[in-house]
């Protein structure tokens, strides 16, 4: 940037900061700003301005540095990405104001001037998006992974039968995951039968059904039977609305009932034994 | 490449050991068919286990196998199919829907036994 323009800045500096400061009052009212001790938003305030200045004399990379420093203190606490975006615009503007109303820029000099005060904000602005968005997407895969390993279970309950319960919405990639494990465990505990309990999965609509019956044809392919279990009036109803047939395996309303299948298909069941012969 | 053939009492069985190709699939189709045919046998166990990919192709002639042998008056059951295979099945669209399957050979026989009894 031009030595001119950066001395001009310096030179009011103060200015700059106080009319800063009154812009930013008008959308300092808002539910964040109000959370917090005003002392704390000033302070906050106060920083901030003199990041922005001072990344002017920093090289580059250390002012990038220190500008992440910065904001991923505030990301931690929970400070809203808007506060940093508004308060740049509105430096931006009180800067081209200050600049123009003093007589100190030769008009021509008005265009270049402009484009790199631009420049220079949108760096920081950009930078600020970026650390943000970052910090999303680290946040994002986190919880992706944490679901993941909640995600599908297969749990051996008799020999020869186990179960699957699945909770919450199934997209593809979970799709994916069940169909796997399904799989891998019903070789690795020699299932003839598995029991997918739906009770817990909040929609059933045709991808979901689709999903489904995928991995159930899948199931019946290495040798093993599945049973859908725990399909609530509900979902029954909308199954049958959207015209989804799942009449070529077998399914049940409780968990209970799918096991009593379960077993009779391994020419098993469960007795009841009376008290003489418990003792 | 042959795939052999094993004779157990009234049952054939056949465990595949090689990735199978077109030509050694359309072999094993016609020699099991004569086998069958030369031993007059009841059911046949075809197991897979160490097979690691099937193509659309050999899906088909393995469709195509059990509903021959069928004609022929043999069982067929399926055992071992890889969770992978099964997966990449599924996802052609190929359900073998027709074919019976199970877990291993010991169930495959199992398997066998109830078909032909029941």
């Amino acid at each position: 940037m031009q030595p001119s323009i950066i001395e001009m800045i310096y030179s009011q500096r103060q200015e700059i900061i106080d009319r800063w400061k009154e812009e930013i009052q008008h959308f300092s009212d808002n539910e964040f700003s109000r959370s917090l001790p005003s002392e704390m938003y000033n302070e906050t305030n106060v920083e901030f301005v003199h990041l922005i200045i001072d990344t002017l004399e920093l090289e580059q990379s250390e002012a990038k540095e220190k500008l992440r420093q910065f904001v991923e203190r505030f990301i931690h606490t929970g400070w809203p990405l808007s506060f940093f975006t508004q308060g740049m615009q509105a430096f931006r503007r009180v800067l081209l104001e200050t600049m123009t109303s003093q007589e100190t820029i030769n008009s021509k000099k008005v265009f270049e001037t402009f484009y790199e005060v631009e420049s220079w904000i949108d760096g920081i602005i950009n930078q600020l998006v970026d650390e943000y968005s970052g910090s999303w997407e680290n946040t994002l895969h986190l919880q992706k992974l944490a679901l993941k390993e909640l995600s599908a279970p297969l749990i051996p309950v008799f020999e020869k039968i186990s179960v699957m319960p699945l909770i919450g919405t199934i997209d593809t990639e979970r799709a994916k995951l069940i169909m796997e494990n399904l799989l891998e465990g019903i070789i690795e505990h020699r299932s003839q039968v598995v029991l997918i309990d739906i009770t817990g999965v909040p929609v059933v609509d045709t991808m979901v059904a689709h999903h489904i019956i995928q991995a159930s044809e899948a199931v019946r392919l290495v040798g093993a039977e599945c049973i859908l279990v725990g399909i609530r009036p509900e979902i029954a109803q909308t199954i049958v609305n959207l015209g989804i047939d799942l009449g070529k395996f077998p399914t049940r309303s409780t968990l209970r009932k799918g096991i009593e299948t379960g077993l009779e298909l391994t020419q098993r069941k469960i007795v009841k034994i009376s008290s003489d012969e418990f003792r | 490449m042959r795939i052999p053939i094993l004779k157990l009492h009234d049952y054939l069985l056949i465990s595949v050991q090689v990735e199978l190709d077109d030509q050694t699939a359309l072999q094993f189709q016609e020699d099991l068919l004569n086998k069958i045919h030369q031993e007059g046998s009841s059911g046949v166990v075809i197991d897979l286990t160490s097979v690691e990919m099937i193509d659309s192709f050999i899906a088909k002639v393995l469709g195509d196998v059990v509903e021959m042998s069928n004609l022929m008056g043999a069982k067929v059951v399926l055992t071992g199919i890889q969770p992978a295979v099964a997966i990449t099945l599924i996802d052609m669209g190929i359900m073998l829907d027709e074919v019976p399957t199970a877990l291993d050979l010991e169930q495959g026989l199992d398997k066998l036994q109830q078909e032909l009894e029941g």
